[in-house]
């Protein structure tokens, strides 16, 4: 061979593969493993909570971890409920576990906590299963950070956000979302809000065309959807519907937003996205304009 | 698709990337140079992979279709980023008339690097991944003689000199 091309060959050759890459590969392949199966994290409600809303009063440190957040104006409040923590020099883990207090509907409250409680305690099992599996193949570094955000919180709408952000070298992360109405004391489906099941469509559409005017308008925006000149259109699974029970809340405008995890629409680069659904569009099938207008 | 098939495919792409992640993690790093976007992209084209592999008809077809996950991949980050400067035929043969004879390793890497991407990725798949040509076609979803013209040109750039067999990939 030519004797440039050989010693470009060996600059190529000389690339260093930097220790992370094992991890970044298998994590890659575990996650996208799980995505296929469907997240075990959104697993139902179970009574699996009972053991440890004892915890809360007998660990002080339990107990101390217990931080109130003010919401103002209303009595419903959330907080820390408890909090997993692991904090080794290759191994973090915190995870908030968030709890309503005060919602006078109590079984609604009761089945908010519940499952916080046990996605909490499955999240930090498959933690400390990973790691440990992990050890077993000659260590790495691992984290897992989960904790929760109060989205919008006035008179008549409470959206609590929580999410699961997983760090290797890079990371990935997952968002969910429970909106209760504070008045009616009832949790909120995305299905319950319109008159019937054509919002799917509409809102789908909707979404589309936002991501083809934020890709035209920005060349740093990628989304995956058709139409946008997408590099490899055929390789991708573009993006088509939202689900039945697509992931939203409702923001302090009364506006819905549907949001998307990492990974769901786009390339990881653009981590979660929010898409603001512009009321008038869908204002013909809501049931009605109390929490949406 | 029956259970069987399907189990063997996720198997046989899981061996797959495991045993060249190296050369993905080689081909995004010659695109973007630094190690923390190309680990980046090596996850998100296993991700990409993964959400559409059942669109791959052929478990032959594998190799080419993963490796023009990873271009792609590199390219979308590149164009994101403007990492890029593209550089005109005409402007790099002038920027190369001057020195002709000798170059330092430092100058031909940078030479490479000023390619435009449809060029440079033929010459790191041909010559680094060491594919073929018709490889080389599949991958980038180009015809023999598109990707044969542009190597040609590649190396004229380049100024490099090869007989026509190092060129297609002899058997």
């Amino acid at each position: 061979m030519d004797k440039k091309l050989e010693e470009l060959k060996t600059e190529y050759k000389n690339i260093q593969i930097p220790d992370e890459l094992d991890l970044v590969v298998e994590r890659a392949l575990l996650k996208s493993k799980k995505k296929k199966n469907g997240y075990k994290w959104l697993a139902g409600a179970a009574a699996a909570a009972v053991l440890f809303i004892g915890g809360l009063n007998i660990s002080p440190a339990m107990a101390s971890s217990l931080a109130e957040m003010p919401v103002v104006g209303s009595i419903v409040k959330v907080l820390t409920f408890t909090e997993y923590k692991v904090d080794k020099e290759k191994y973090q883990a915190d995870i908030k576990v968030p709890a309503v207090s005060d919602l006078e509907n109590g079984d609604l409250a009761q089945s908010l906590n519940d499952k916080y409680l046990k996605e909490g305690k499955e999240l930090y099992d498959e933690f400390m299963l990973e790691v440990k599996e992990l050890e077993d193949n000659g260590g790495g570094h691992l984290g897992v950070d989960s904790g929760y955000e109060v989205k919008t919180d006035n008179e008549q709408i409470l959206s609590i956000g929580r999410y699961v952000v997983n760090t290797v070298a890079s990371s990935s992360t997952i968002m969910k979302y429970d909106t209760i109405d504070k008045k009616n004391q009832i949790l909120l489906s995305l299905p319950m809000l319109f008159t019937d099941e054509s919002y799917v469509n509409t809102i789908s559409e909707n979404i589309k065309e936002q991501m083809r005017e934020q890709m035209k308008a920005d060349e740093n925006i990628i989304y995956w959807v058709s139409g946008a000149g997408l590099e490899d259109e055929d390789l991708t699974e573009l993006f088509e519907t939202i689900n039945k029970e697509q992931n939203f809340y409702i923001n302090n405008e009364g506006k819905l937003v549907i949001s998307f995890d990492k990974y769901e629409v786009a390339p990881g680069y653009m981590g979660v996205v929010e898409f603001i659904i512009p009321t008038e569009v869908i204002l013909d099938i809501l049931v009605s304009d109390e929490y949406i207008h | 698709m029956g259970k069987k098939s399907r189990w063997n495919q996720d198997e046989v792409f899981t061996n797959f990337i495991r045993e060249n992640k190296e050369n993905f993690y080689r081909l995004a790093y010659s695109y973007v140079k630094n190690s923390e976007d190309a680990l980046d992209i090596v996850q998100d084209s296993i991700h990409k992979a993964i959400v559409s592999i059942d669109s791959l008809q052929d478990l032959k077809t594998l190799k080419s279709w993963f490796y023009r996950i990873v271009v792609n991949t590199s390219l979308d980050f590149l164009r994101k980023h403007k990492r890029v400067s593209i550089v005109d035929a005409e402007t790099m043969e002038f920027i190369s008339s001057g020195n002709e004879d000798q170059y330092e390793n430092i100058d031909l890497e940078r030479a490479l690097d000023h390619l435009a991407p449809e060029y440079k990725s033929i010459i790191v798949l041909r010559f680094f991944e060491d594919m073929k040509i018709d490889e080389v076609a599949d991958v980038l979803n180009e015809n023999v003689n598109t990707i044969k013209t542009r190597l040609y040109k590649a190396l004229k750039l380049l100024q490099i000199e090869l007989k026509d067999e190092m060129i297609k990939g002899a058997n």
